[in-house]
């Protein structure tokens, strides 16, 4: 049994709305009560929506849990990931503070949370992703390279050829879509892509589609509509609400009144599960289930891992600037999701000091190696500015900006000190495009 | 590419003598009052056969031989509602919803389609059109034809996020690794008998700046351009039943991004686009006959003018060469159209107009006599309310024709 609890339904209201039933109105399945009873809780009770655990703190099974079942290799692959993470984000900020890239997003505190579900889901299952989840193209095979050229946004980022902000990571091949800043817009998208899967005979009942999103993003107008439509119409979407406490630097708690974002799921009538996200073992057999779920019912299942955003917002943010030094280090002693499975990897004896000393040495090694790569490359040809506006033919108005950059660079790109070192950066000295390829002409 | 087929126009002296004066009540849309009557329609198969830019797409090799088709006249609701099943026919990626698209549209266009296509394909969706956006854009990134419909042009702003910020931009912000060139957003646009404040918006140029979309502000299709395109098709709601052409039953697409030059001209041109057309063509027969009461204001130079009449057809993007061209003949350039005239697609195009003419040497028609450039542009902002165009803004018309003309 992966939950505890009844499912939440809305009739499930206490003995006395059953008591005396009078009917239905003709649209609806409602009973007719005499009874004015008002009620403000979708699990039947004063009880708060439970939280589904399977390892304790110190990686130990509570009791009554089922651990899911995996063997020493997949536990290994799952915590190399895990720790992949980490390295990857402490590289990459100092990377930001050295000001070699413009930006970057940690991870730090979740990895629990994005690794176990990647680990359950299938590789070609659709992903739209809201930033955080670089951890799921790890999983896929993405690889550091592509990571650290994205970030750079270098000639071989092949995510969006630098026109995006770091970790604004995408890839058809991995089945990831590619991520936007906007927030919450792959919400319903990701309705429309599970409706995409369903029609497709080739995968129809075998891939859904799974959006991740922060508790934050799910005040949007977009989750209510992308929850309403893949419920609905309906499609197999799996919405995974990463709950990490803090939207910037606002704090869950003045971000919704009710009891967090599971308590929406049985508004739009689907399957939802609330998971402590800090704990790998529980969100992969709960990713699991709710997978299984989308694909029999092939409608929405909702899940909300809850965890605590250990790292700052983003390199832009300070966020020792809303919260205490000491909250943030504590929840990290406390409660850390690496730490917690390294335990239970020590106790089935798949894991020892020697191995976590090996592990981390090459993960630093292979980072290092991928950034002082990527930092090496130039970035795309200029020319790039202007292409995958519209497929097939330019329209004039784009031409028309092409051709004006491309005098002005004739007229400025090498007398003007500031623009000849920008131009340096560029694929080819900023040449060799149709758009400026008559630079020296 | 887009297929299509223009609407309507209305001498304006029927239009005054028959005005709201028909026993039965109009439809629930309204109807643009004397539309039958206009010179512009293609009443007759050969004119529809020989649309300007038509291409069929049965058979390459017989792109563009029209012997042997065939049309059937059709309202535009009735050509849209064809587009949409010769897509649905030919396309089993293709789904068309939206709200209230399953019985049939509330103006008609997808009327039995969800019978003979099934639920799975053409199927209602809750009120929420950011939603139904997002839904559609999420298909068209998985490769599948997404036909939506937004109920009312009015209402697309809640979806202005997804198309704006996601839509426009997907192919771009992923170096090209996806795209929704798949996407069509369909939605009703423009003044309507009674539509009032939220039912007469026209938004087109709230998306020309959008670089990524392609907007085509109305005509009917007679097929959709559901092909590589992101686009939103914008539907002049109150042509949906006046507008009565021929329309061809083969598969076919026109252009997008051309002008169409309606009535050509030497000294003035009249640029429009969607339901104005009609009221433009009405101003026109206005102008060189005018009714007593208004001769006073129209000099007789005026009357005489050859006013050049072009329909844009698409706004994103739009046709600036043929309009420079006409422009650099005629000197004058008026542009009508029913949004409001600040910072809208008027603007746009006056400004790009002046910048493209400003040197241009003038026609051959005024006096020829070399260097010339505009001598004015104005933008006409026609009434919301098409019962409105009476006298009083028939004359606003007037007069903006009479100065920019000079007289």
């Amino acid at each position: 049994m992966l939950r505890k609890f009844p499912t939440p339904r809305l009739h499930c209201l206490g003995p006395q709305r059953r008591a005396v039933h009078l009917g239905h109105l003709p649209n609806s399945r409602s009973p007719l009560v005499p009874t004015l009873s008002f009620f403000n809780s979708v699990t039947g009770s004063d009880e708060k929506i439970p939280t589904f655990r399977v390892l304790d703190g110190v990686g130990k099974p509570v009791e009554g849990a089922q651990v899911p079942e995996i063997d020493e290799a997949f536990a290994r692959k799952l915590y190399e990931n895990m720790q992949l993470l980490p390295t990857l984000d402490t590289v990459l900020y100092n990377v930001q503070r050295q000001g070699k890239i413009s930006f970057h997003m940690t991870s730090h505190g979740e990895e629990a949370t994005i690794i176990g579900a990647a680990a359950a889901l299938e590789m070609d299952d659709e992903v739209l992703g809201q930033y955080r989840e670089m951890g799921v193209l790890l999983w896929r095979g993405f690889g550091i390279d592509s990571v650290m050229a994205q970030c750079f946004g270098n000639q071989d980022d092949t995510s969006g050829k630098g026109r995006q902000m770091p970790v604004h990571f995408g890839s058809p091949k991995h089945h990831f879509h590619t991520i936007s800043s906007p927030l919450a817009t792959q919400i319903p998208q990701a309705a429309g892509v599970g409706y995409a899967l369903r029609r497709s005979p080739d995968r129809r009942s075998r891939s859904i589609a799974a959006c991740f999103f922060g508790e934050g993003a799910a005040s949007e107008g977009d989750f209510h509509a992308g929850l309403l439509l893949a419920s609905t119409i309906p499609s197999p979407t799996l919405f995974i609400a990463r709950n990490n406490g803090f939207a910037i630097s606002t704090p869950s708690t003045e971000q919704y009144y009710g009891d967090g974002i599971a308590s929406r799921g049985p508004g739009y009538g689907i399957d939802t599960v609330r998971v402590d996200g800090n704990d790998i073992l529980a969100v992969l057999a709960a990713v699991r289930e709710a997978r299984r779920r989308t694909l029999e019912q092939g409608r929405a299942v909702l899940i909300e891992a809850m965890s605590y955003r250990v790292g700052h917002h983003s390199t832009s943010d300070d966020s020792f600037a809303y919260r205490q030094r000491s909250e943030v280090e504590d929840r990290k002693r406390v409660d850390n999701p690496i730490v917690r499975f390294r335990l239970y990897m020590e106790s089935r004896g798949w894991w020892d000091a020697a191995a976590e000393e090996e592990l981390k040495a090459r993960l630093k090694a292979d980072v290092m190696k991928a950034f002082k790569r990527a930092e090496s490359l130039p970035r795309c040809e200029l020319g790039e500015l202007f292409t995958d506006v519209y497929a097939g033919e330019e329209p004039w108005n784009i031409t028309e900006q092409r051709k004006e950059l491309t005098q002005l660079l004739k007229k400025y790109g090498q007398v003007w000190e500031p623009w000849r070192t920008e131009l340096g950066k560029f694929k080819n000295g900023g040449e060799g495009s149709d758009a400026v390829g008559c630079l020296n002409r | 590419m887009l297929a299509s087929r223009r609407l309507t126009s209305v001498p304006f002296a029927s239009l005054i003598r028959r005005n709201s004066t028909a026993g039965s009540p109009p439809p629930p849309e309204g109807h643009l009052p004397g539309v039958a009557n206009s010179q512009l329609l293609r009443l007759t198969k050969e004119k529809a056969l020989r649309t300007p830019g038509i291409v069929w797409n049965d058979d390459e090799s017989n792109a563009i031989v029209n012997i042997g088709r065939e049309c059937r006249k059709m309202n535009v609701y009735q050509a849209v509602r064809d587009a949409l099943s010769i897509e649905l026919t030919k396309n089993d990626n293709a789904v068309v919803f939206g709200e209230d698209i399953a019985f049939g549209g509330v103006f008609r266009c997808t009327m039995g389609l969800s019978e003979e296509f099934g639920r799975e394909r053409v199927f209602n969706t809750p009120l929420t059109e950011q939603g139904i956006a997002g839904f559609a854009i999420g298909m068209a990134t998985m490769g599948h034809t997404a036909i939506a419909e937004i109920q009312f042009a009015d209402y697309i702003f809640p979806a202005f996020d997804q198309l704006v910020n996601e839509a426009a931009k997907i192919r771009y912000r992923s170096g090209g690794q996806f795209n929704v060139g798949g996407l069509t957003i369909r939605t009703p646009t423009m003044s309507v008998g009674h539509g009032g404040l939220y039912h007469s918006q026209s938004p087109e140029g709230f998306f020309m700046g959008a670089a990524g979309l392609k907007v085509c502000p109305y005509y009917i299709c007679s097929t959709l351009p559901t092909r590589r395109l992101g686009l939103i098709f914008m539907e002049p709601k109150i042509l949906y039943r006046s507008a009565i052409e021929q329309v061809p039953i083969d598969d076919f697409t026109l252009p997008l991004g051309r002008a169409e030059t309606l009535v050509a001209g030497a000294d003035l041109t009249l640029l429009t686009w969607g339901t104005p057309i009609y009221h433009c063509e009405t101003a026109l027969h206005l102008l060189a006959d005018p009714p007593p009461e208004l001769a006073p204001h129209v000099p007789e130079g005026v009357r005489k003018a050859k006013v050049e009449l072009i329909d844009l057809r698409s706004i994103l993007p739009w046709d600036a060469e043929a309009v420079a061209e006409s422009v650099a003949r005629t000197g004058r350039l008026v542009i009508v159209h029913e949004a409001g005239m600040t910072a809208g697609v008027g603007a746009e195009i006056a400004a790009e107009v002046q910048k493209r003419c400003f040197f241009a040497p003038r026609g051959a028609s005024e006096a020829g006599n070399g260097l010339g450039h505009t001598e004015r542009i104005a933008i006409c902002l026609f009434p919301l309310h098409p019962a409105a165009f009476n006298h009083l803004l028939a004359a606003h018309f007037v007069s903006t024709v009479g100065w920019v003309l000079g007289g």
